[in-house]
């Protein structure tokens, strides 16, 4: 699963076109779905930051798909909101993994 | 529950997977969910089957427990903690989340199911064979998928699966795009030989009122701005159908806001999703949305999804409007003769 969220960021070309399309966008980059998926690389592959505040990141996207439409637009096929719902979905299993083994 | 899982996913999201695992709804209602169509007689076994979804049935717990959870938070006990309160209630047998919306309900009839009879009536008026499983129907599980759980949302499809099989199904109507999205884009990837027909609601009225005659007319004219879902939208890609059906209806006039904010470009509201997990941002982008709404200087907000309308019908209240915010469903049921 880590695998293919990582497969799948590097398809985007880092055009930032997704950041004006997000409603939760405020003023920072983790507001929108560069910032989110950019996060979710650094987080996976070298480690940045911790599972909660990268989860904290991925819980406020509204899953609204818009800059998945945008990316459509310039067809470089990136599916931002399903990469940040396959990742909410692989720290949650991680999770369920370790509850398991604890009990 | 552990802290590991606590960490990575927001507290009411797992409360709403236990909800769904448990109680087979996302409120975690115990209770008859079907009353709304005890009256209709709807056959078990038809053409099509009609799904209902948790959204409609169960909106007026959810906004009550959303309300109380609001009210607690005033006093200062976080929204967490409200929310924890109603499920130690579960536990010992109080069924707070009904008690709660009984009280936010009192006075007032329930909306959110008179649209699903609405919808019912609408398909029974265009000659649709349509049937219902009453309280055999699950629960799609979509917000599994979202909140993550996505061993327990695949489990979750399968079972649903047999159980559409042992009553004979092939097609199936549903209402809320997001149960309907899960049924027919996601289902097919985690569950062997899945060969369901499902269409949208909007998708079939479009098409069998093209094929008729039928003219609606609304008794007093009216001006109408139609928000797009982004589950019906952008996920079910539907964005023509629910404009020909209110173009259709004669003395409603149809606004939309700026290109780059309807169809699949629309503004997302913020209902549904974000609500467990970041209350703060979600009346945010609801307000937001509502502006952009009323610029368009229409007198009625329609829109398709039960989370949508809770969540317009709440900013309208809070930035005190003065617009009506409606399912389509309403608007066309009161159209045809």
């Amino acid at each position: 699963m880590q695998e293919e969220i990582l497969g799948f960021i590097q398809t985007c070309i880092n055009c930032r076109m997704c950041v004006p399309m997000c409603p939760t966008y405020e003023g920072w980059a983790t507001q929108s779905a560069f910032g989110r998926l950019a996060a979710i690389n650094l987080h996976l592959k070298y480690g940045l930051g911790t599972e909660e505040e990268l989860s904290r990141l991925l819980f406020q996207c509204a899953t609204c798909r818009r800059c998945q439409e945008r990316c459509k637009m310039l067809s470089t096929n990136v599916t931002p909101t399903d990469i940040i719902i396959k990742t909410r979905q692989l720290l949650a299993r991680k999770a369920l993994a370790r509850e398991r083994k604890g009990s | 529950m552990s802290k590991s899982l606590k960490n990575v996913v927001p507290v009411p999201h797992i409360y709403i997977r236990e909800n769904v695992l448990h109680k087979g709804n996302i409120a975690g209602v115990a209770g008859d969910k079907t009353a709304w169509a005890k009256d209709l007689n709807l056959p078990r076994q038809a053409e099509h089957t009609f799904f209902a979804g948790c959204g409609y049935q169960f909106m007026r717990y959810v906004e009550g427990m959303m309300r109380a959870a609001a009210s607690i938070e005033k006093v200062g006990l976080g929204r967490e903690k409200g929310l924890g309160i109603s499920r130690a209630f579960g536990k010992i047998g109080i069924d707070l989340p009904s008690i709660s919306a009984k009280v936010a309900a009192a006075g007032r009839e329930d909306t959110y199911t008179r649209i699903l009879g609405g919808a019912v009536s609408i398909l029974l008026k265009l000659d649709f064979d349509v049937g219902y499983l009453y309280e055999d129907e699950p629960c799609c599980g979509s917000p599994l998928y979202y909140s993550g759980f996505l061993d327990d949302y695949i489990e979750n499809a399968n079972k649903n699966f047999s159980i559409f099989k042992s009553h004979g199904i092939r097609k199936l109507i549903g209402l809320i795009p997001a149960c309907t999205a899960s049924l027919r884009d996601y289902y097919p990837k985690y569950v062997e030989g899945y060969d369901l027909e499902v269409y949208h609601f909007i998708e079939v009225v479009a098409q069998r009122l093209k094929e008729t005659d039928i003219k609606p007319k609304l008794k007093e004219n009216v001006t109408v701005a139609y928000h797009d879902p982004c589950q019906l939208s952008r996920y079910l890609e539907i964005t023509s159908a629910p404009r020909e059906v209110l173009e259709r209806i004669e003395g409603l006039e149809l606004r939309e806001p700026e290109p780059e904010q309807c169809k699949q470009w629309s503004t997302c509201c913020g209902g549904g999703g974000l609500e467990a997990g970041a209350p703060e941002l979600c009346e945010r982008l609801g307000l937001r949305r509502l502006e952009e709404l009323l610029n368009t200087g229409a007198h009625v907000i329609a829109t398709h999804c039960p989370a949508c309308v809770m969540q317009l019908k709440r900013s309208a209240e809070k930035l005190k409007a003065d617009v009506k915010v409606m399912d389509l469903v309403e608007l066309l049921d009161e159209a045809l003769p």
